[in-house]
């Protein structure tokens, strides 16, 4: 959390009063709720429109790594460091300071010994040469050794630095990707209201047009009633007057029709060849359908007469008129001569 | 909206109702016509003479021979081929409108072909009107026997119009006398049945009657006079050779087959008159089915072979009895004159065919079995001898013209009659052969 | 028996009419056609005169009575005996009255005679069936046959048989044709 105060400082965002003061604060509210009830609430697992916060929170909440600890300075490096890196340096100056200590008791040892060995002419000069040797050596090999060891420091400043960068960009990311979604979830929360809002509107409109309808239908039922009952009335007188025409009409054309059935019956029967072997019982039915100039336009066996050589007499003799006799008035033809049966059975067969 | 909906559906229900009211009426109205009596005259029909390759043998060409089989039947009236408006061979050369315009309601085409010692015929039958194939083969037989091969076709196109099957190709056996050189000469003889290719089988100084054919057209059963009487003799037509089965005492006349082949009915007068016998032709031993005083003769199966028709004068004239099996009650069929003789049913067993007499002419008759109604078939006046063909549809009978006895065929309810030409004097005695596959 | 002069007349011209149906001209039997060489005499209780050279009147020696009437009736019998055609009607076996004195002449002649055999030959018309035209031709033969033997001749000296419409004696479709071959013949052997 300090880490964020000090990102949140430094980018330079003053005001408090900030959208994003406002919602974090309320987020950092809503955190701290949540984690007083994080112990013993289980529900928080599911997904309800808040779990934005919740998840914040177990976000939040196992990170004590963003405490990075100051690196040492190294020796030969500027001393640009804050004072942890002093302190670390002191420490480190003693331990080298112990090790040297260390090693000159032990060379003064070796060389006393030395001395004592060779008190010659030789034990001086080796001992100085010797000495000298050694102490370049040990100079070289401290040199060397604290090189290394300021090498191995500094790598080691260096990789904590990066460490702690990296860990510190880490945070960054999360903090913006939690950002991003309490954002993202804001926006949703806000659609999702709007749409609702919408929704509500929509069928309240919906509602009103429906009764508006349901009204209006009314009316005009009443009213097709009305015309209705005024119609039918009309229409009663009027069918009386034509039922009348309309009989006189009809057995005029029955007795049109009666006249044209036996002239189509009489060549009908000089055009049928009823085969040999045809019995009173034997009947076949074609259905005929005529044009009004009396052509043929289809025939079609209807009932058979269980007889092929019989059916196909019968059939022969429809299709051997060319023209039909056929009333010329057109309601006549319509009503009998459009499409009529005709029934083949011998009677009287000799 | 909905509104509106509702008013068109009401609209629609309206329209509906006053549609199916003019429906109702109309089924009501529907007009049924009824037809109960065809043309009387026979179906025109046009055989076109066939087209040909390669020599054909001399003699009358098939499709004449088609014609002249179908116009005997009297149910065709065959065009002359002088009146065709073409002469097509195959389908794609009928124009059927060409033959709409001549009334024709069949058409026959066809081709014949010479193979080596074969001629064959493919041809195809049409309906005019329905203007469909509604036969069509290829036949073959050898040259020598192209008459056999025209029959087959004239069954062929009997049956596909009328249902039944043709019975050109059959046999007659008649009696032929002549008695140009002085003495006469009695010839039994069998021929085609248009009274072609005519053999003669048995030649007699003395009367041959009434030739019967065996069931399996093998054999006949007649009755000749070479003995001096009338004796019954079977004659094997393969090999020539004759047997005597009925020589007693008195008449042995008017046999007639079983047809098992196994037994003969004939009439003898060996126990005082003459009495109807049924002959076992293995054994030769005779029964005795009817006991009258009175004459009873040319008895004949009915069609199942149970009943038994037959001429008895019991009654003071011949009149046809029935008896419903051997040796039973004879019941009276005929009533209509005082002469009824010559029983001979059909094979179905619709009608018994037979003369009678009718001021003072002597014609064929038949009785509906069914309902006892009587026909006069004839018009002719001296009828004698009827035999009608196996398919029942077709009858012969000998007749006089210009004062010799000749055979006329007629169709069996009597319609056109074609009379088959008589070269030797007079002929009589017609038996009609049955149908042998 | 004793046959008076009318009687003997009445028997002459009806043997005469039969004889006379049978001629070819095809006139009815109820003509008189007279071709036969008996000509009509007329009668008185005297002999009667056959024709011959032997002119103007015969004195015979007297015969008895009784001889002489022997002898026409001999000859009478033997004039009917001439006769031996026998018609019927139409679809009939029944022997006509003016054909039994002529078979009683017949039958008396068969029966003196017992050697004597005969053949009944029974025919029909044409017209009708064959087969029951031969039955009719048949129960013709066998209906004279009846007769002689009725009459005195014996069965054994009999024989009939029936041609029916088979062998007419006369050709032709007439009411005359048909009515001379309904007939029964008498063939003596």
């Amino acid at each position: 959390m300090t880490g964020q105060e000090r990102e949140f400082t430094s980018t330079g965002v003053p005001a408090w009063k900030s959208p994003f003061a406002l919602s974090l604060a309320l987020h950092l509210l809503i955190a701290g709720v949540a984690l007083a009830g994080w112990s013993w609430s289980s529900a928080i697992q599911e997904p309800p429109p808040n779990s934005v916060s919740a998840r914040l929170i177990t976000q939040q909440k196992p990170e004590p790594s963003p405490v990075v600890e100051p690196v040492d300075q190294p020796v030969d490096q500027p001393v640009d460091q804050p004072d942890r890196e002093e302190e670390q340096k002191e420490l480190e100056k003693q331990k080298q300071a112990q090790a040297q200590k260390r090693q000159k008791e032990e060379e003064a040892r070796k060389a006393a010994e030395q001395k004592k060995r060779e008190d010659a002419k030789q034990k001086a000069e080796e001992q100085k040469r010797e000495q000298a040797k050694a102490e370049e050596r040990k100079v070289e090999k401290t040199r060397k050794e604290e090189a290394a060891r300021q090498k191995a420091e500094a790598e080691a400043k260096e990789r904590e630095r990066r460490k702690a960068e990296a860990e510190k960009k880490q945070e960054e990311a999360k903090r913006k990707a939690e950002e991003e979604k309490r954002r993202q979830e804001e926006q949703r929360k806000r659609e999702e209201a709007e749409r609702k809002k919408q929704e509500e509107q929509a069928r309240k409109e919906a509602e009103r047009k429906r009764l508006d309808a349901e009204r209006k239908l009314q009316e005009k039922q009443l009213e097709a009633q009305a015309d209705q009952a005024r119609k039918a009335r009309a229409e009663e007188a009027q069918r009386r007057k034509q039922a009348a025409a309309a009989k006189a009409r009809e057995s005029q054309m029955l007795s049109e029709s009666q006249k044209y059935q036996a002239l189509i019956r009489e060549r009908l029967s000089q055009a049928w060849y009823p085969p040999s072997s045809a019995t009173e019982e034997m009947t076949a039915r074609l259905q005929i359908t005529l044009l009004p100039t009396g052509e043929l336009a289809g025939v079609k066996l209807v009932a058979s007469s269980g007889n092929t050589a019989f059916d196909n007499s019968a059939l022969g003799a429809v299709k051997s008129l060319s023209r039909y006799p056929v009333p010329s008035e057109r309601d006549t033809f319509e009503t009998y001569f459009r499409q009529f049966t005709i029934e083949f059975n011998p009677r009287r067969l000799r | 909206m909905i509104q509106r909906i509702s008013f068109t559906l009401s609209k629609m229900v309206f329209a509906a109702a006053a549609l199916m009211l003019v429906a109702a009426t109309s089924v009501q109205a529907e007009l049924l016509i009824r037809i109960t009596e065809g043309a009387d005259s026979a179906i025109p029909v046009s055989v076109v003479p066939f087209s040909e390759s390669g020599n054909m043998p001399a003699g009358d060409k098939l499709s004449s021979i088609v014609q002249a089989d179908l116009a005997m039947s009297g149910e065709f009236r065959p065009l002359p081929p002088e009146k065709m408006l073409s002469l097509p061979s195959k389908r794609s050369d009928v124009y059927f409108r060409d033959w709409r315009l001549l009334g024709q309601r069949y058409v026959l085409v066809g081709e014949l072909t010479r193979n080596g010692d074969r001629v064959q015929a493919r041809y195809e039958l049409f309906d005019v009107n329905r203007e469909e194939r509604i036969l069509g083969e290829t036949a073959a037989a050898p040259a020598s026997n192209i008459r056999s091969l025209a029959h087959h076709v004239s069954d062929k196109v009997y049956e596909a119009i009328t249902g039944v099957p043709g019975a050109f190709s059959t046999k007659l056996a008649y009696v032929t006398l002549d008695r140009t050189s002085g003495q006469p000469r009695y010839r039994l003889q069998v021929s085609d049945i248009d009274g072609k290719r005519a053999r003669v089988r048995l030649e007699s100084k003395e009367p041959i009657l009434s030739p019967a054919w065996s069931p399996d057209g093998k054999k006949l059963a007649y009755v000749s006079f070479e003995s001096g009487k009338p004796a019954i003799f079977i004659h094997e037509l393969n090999s020539g050779q004759r047997t005597k089965v009925a020589d007693f005492p008195g008449l042995n006349s008017a046999p007639t087959w079983s047809s098992d082949g196994q037994s003969l009915l004939m009439t003898l007068s060996k126990d005082g008159n003459a009495e109807i016998y049924q002959m076992n032709l293995q054994s030769r031993k005779v029964t005795k089915l009817t006991n009258h005083w009175a004459i009873d003769t040319e008895a004949a199966w009915d069609s199942n072979d149970d009943g038994i028709f037959f001429t008895s004068d019991r009654s003071g004239g011949p009149q046809i009895y029935y008896m419903a099996k051997p040796g039973a009650e004879p019941r009276r069929i005929t009533f209509g004159s005082r002469y009824n003789a010559r029983p001979r049913p059909d094979s179905k067993g619709d009608y018994v065919y037979y003369v009678h007499q009718r001021d003072g002419a002597f014609l064929i008759a038949r009785t509906n079995l069914k309902n006892d109604e009587e026909t006069v078939l004839t018009r002719t006046e001296s009828d004698e001898s009827p035999s009608v063909s196996p398919n029942g549809r077709m009858l012969i009978y000998a007749t006089k013209q210009s004062g010799k006895s000749v055979l006329t065929v007629i169709s069996a309810d009597g319609g056109a009659a074609y009379s088959l030409p008589a070269s030797e004097g007079d002929v009589r005695d017609p038996a009609w052969g049955p149908i042998v596959r | 028996m004793k046959l008076s002069a009318q009687t003997k007349v009445i028997a002459l011209l009806f043997s005469v009419g039969l004889f006379a149906g049978c001629s070819t001209t095809g006139e009815s039997m109820d003509d008189g056609g007279y071709d036969s060489d008996v000509a009509p005499i007329d009668q008185d209780q005297g002999s009667t005169v056959y024709g011959g050279s032997d002119q103007g009147g015969i004195s015979s020696s007297s015969m008895t009575e009784e001889e002489r009437m022997e002898i026409q009736q001999q000859a009478e019998l033997e004039a009917l005996r001439e006769i031996t055609t026998f018609y019927f009607d139409f679809d009939t076996s029944e022997i006509k009255p003016e054909a039994r004195d002529v078979l009683m002449a017949h039958a008396r002649y068969l029966s003196s005679n017992p050697s004597q055999n005969v053949r009944l030959e029974g025919h029909g018309d044409e017209r009708g069936s064959k087969e029951y035209n031969l039955a009719i031709g048949e129960r013709r033969a066998n209906a004279v046959q009846r007769f002689l033997v009725v009459n005195g001749a014996s069965r054994g000296q009999m024989e009939t048989v029936s041609y029916g419409e088979e062998k007419p004696a006369v050709m032709g479709s007439s009411e005359s044709a048909w009515a001379q071959n309904r007939r029964v013949e008498l063939v003596f052997e």
